[in-house]
């Protein structure tokens, strides 16, 4: 009787297949990425059934956290004369003017370096008497974790608060910081985001859905103070439409 | 396909070389890429925010009375959103009720006047609880029937009641866009065109200032959501009501909610 001999296979799989289809999917996964902002708070957004996309270039965006505390965040054109980079600068220039013409005693200013440190920052927002030091920051070993911590509200120095300064009585003659931030930006000389402003595109409230009313209130109220009457809210898409 | 065939030299003769197969394991690299996949994955944000545009008037004093457009007692619907408060059984005081950690809203609505045309307030402020014109009503989705009809419930209900000349309107223009009257439907791109001209003559019937159509007042207690602002703003827009406002909440709101709370708790 012969046995069935049974032929040793060997168990060596071939990876090269497979290894294409992952390089494929990450380098669609890497092109089609954008990343998630670091944001000081997080908000979820209400849901609503509209379906009107946000805009991703030439917008301020709001954001608000449920604690009444406030950032913001300046998106601006892709093109090279009004990017980021140049807008930030301007737009720091003139929030420190408009700063000094109320603080005349007590006026503040950048040098060149807290300035570029401030055109590379995502979301920003600490009252301005306490921006140069937030902005020397940048120049320290671990600077930009520090500058994360304290935009969080989680610094070890109780003196450094976060938040742009906002409050609830205002009026157009004495501006609140907020209010300087927005006009600052209108006039920063971005043409795109001063139109898109204008239109109501360009203002966009980020507020988490259970925010308090008083607390967007107060933030619509600063806005229509100076005449920014039309925004945007950002909402999520809601499940199952209408 | 990883394999590398290497021939050696002159076979048979001494000192030949080996036939010598290299393989390349590629199994480390996919595990790799398979973790770089996974970080992209997370990271990234395919779904992009929807917004809601909202105009508000100014905050300047209006010199002239007579510049300032009254909405007519007969259009008026004023709707309130308040957070529902429940006693805390530790403290014994009100506080805002939450389920999930989201804040529970509750609507409140009147037609017209606060308390109707015989007025809230009585000779001294006395408040008069029969002329309180304040009801309530909840945020409902339609109820779906078994044809596939949808009917408005609750605060929907009540908007549609009242903007329904503008509805119907609406609904023909619908019919129409569906029965292709707006334009083929077949591609993209002529249905993306039937839509524009769908909402073009959406948009002319919403401003048809010979149409029945009301003026919402939206009021919020500071303790009311977020959440609930954009739900009833939500509503304006599935309702089709072009003219709505956010407002402040006056003294006679807070009475009139207050004076409802004790008759119905």
């Amino acid at each position: 009787m012969g046995r069935v001999k049974i032929a040793r296979k060997s168990t060596f799989i071939d990876m090269t297949a497979m290894s294409d289809v992952t390089v494929l999917l990450l380098t669609f996964f890497m092109l089609t990425s954008t990343f998630l902002q670091k944001e000081p708070a997080t908000v979820i957004t209400p849901a609503s059934v509209s379906t009107e996309k946000v805009q991703e270039t030439n917008v301020l965006q709001v954001l608000v956290s449920p604690q009444g505390k406030v950032w913001l965040t300046m998106n601006n054109d892709t093109s090279e004369q009004w990017s980021n980079a140049n807008m930030r600068i301007a737009l720091l220039d003139n929030v420190t003017s408009l700063y000094n013409e109320q603080h005349k005693n007590k006026p503040i200013s950048f040098n060149q370096q807290q300035k570029q440190a401030f055109s590379k920052l995502g979301a920003f927002g600490v009252p301005l008497a306490q921006m140069g030091e937030f902005l020397s920051l940048a120049d320290e070993p671990e600077g930009l974790t520090k500058m994360d911590n304290w935009l969080a509200g989680e610094d070890p120095n109780p003196n450094h608060k976060t938040g742009i300064p906002i409050s609830a009585e205002n009026n157009d003659v004495t501006l609140n910081e907020f209010q300087m931030w927005v006009k600052a930006a209108r006039m920063a000389g971005n043409e795109n985001l001063t139109q898109a402003m204008k239109d109501g595109i360009g203002v966009a409230i980020k507020a988490d859905q259970n925010t308090s009313f008083e607390i967007v209130h107060m933030v619509m109220d600063n806005l229509q103070t100076i005449k920014q009457n039309k925004f945007t809210l950002l909402t999520a898409l809601k499940a199952g439409g209408e | 396909m990883a394999e590398v065939q290497q021939s050696g030299g002159d076979s048979g003769k001494k000192g030949a070389q080996k036939k010598m197969q290299i393989r390349v394991d590629f199994t480390p690299m996919v595990d790799m890429n398979m973790l770089l996949i996974t970080f992209f994955m997370l990271c990234t944000t395919m779904i992009k925010s929807q917004t809601l545009t909202i105009a508000l008037p100014t905050n300047e004093k209006v010199q002239n009375e007579e510049n300032m457009s009254q909405a007519s007692a007969d259009d008026a619907v004023t709707i309130i959103l308040d957070a529902k408060k429940v006693t805390d059984p530790k403290t014994g005081n009100l506080v805002v009720d939450s389920v999930n950690g989201n804040v529970v809203n509750e609507v409140y609505y009147y037609f017209g006047k606060p308390g109707g045309d015989a007025g809230m307030l009585g000779a001294g402020g006395v408040v008069l609880s029969e002329n309180n014109n304040l009801q309530k009503s909840e945020f409902l989705t339609d109820e779906v029937n078994s044809v596939g009809e949808h009917s408005a419930r609750g605060i929907r209900k009540i908007i549609q009641e009242r903007n329904k000349d503008v509805l119907k309107e609406i609904k023909a223009i619908k019919k129409q866009l569906e029965e292709g009257k707006f334009g083929p439907l077949e591609t993209k791109d002529q249905r993306e065109e039937a839509m524009a001209k769908y909402n073009e003559a959406a948009s002319k019937i919403r401003k048809n200032e010979d149409l029945k159509k009301p003026v919402i007042i939206i009021k919020c207690t500071p303790q009311a959501s977020y959440r609930g602002l954009v739900d009833v703003l939500d509503e304006m827009q599935i309702n089709s009501i072009s003219k709505y406002q956010i407002d402040n909440m006056t003294d006679v709101d807070v009475v009139m909610l207050d004076d409802y709370r004790k008759h119905h708790n």
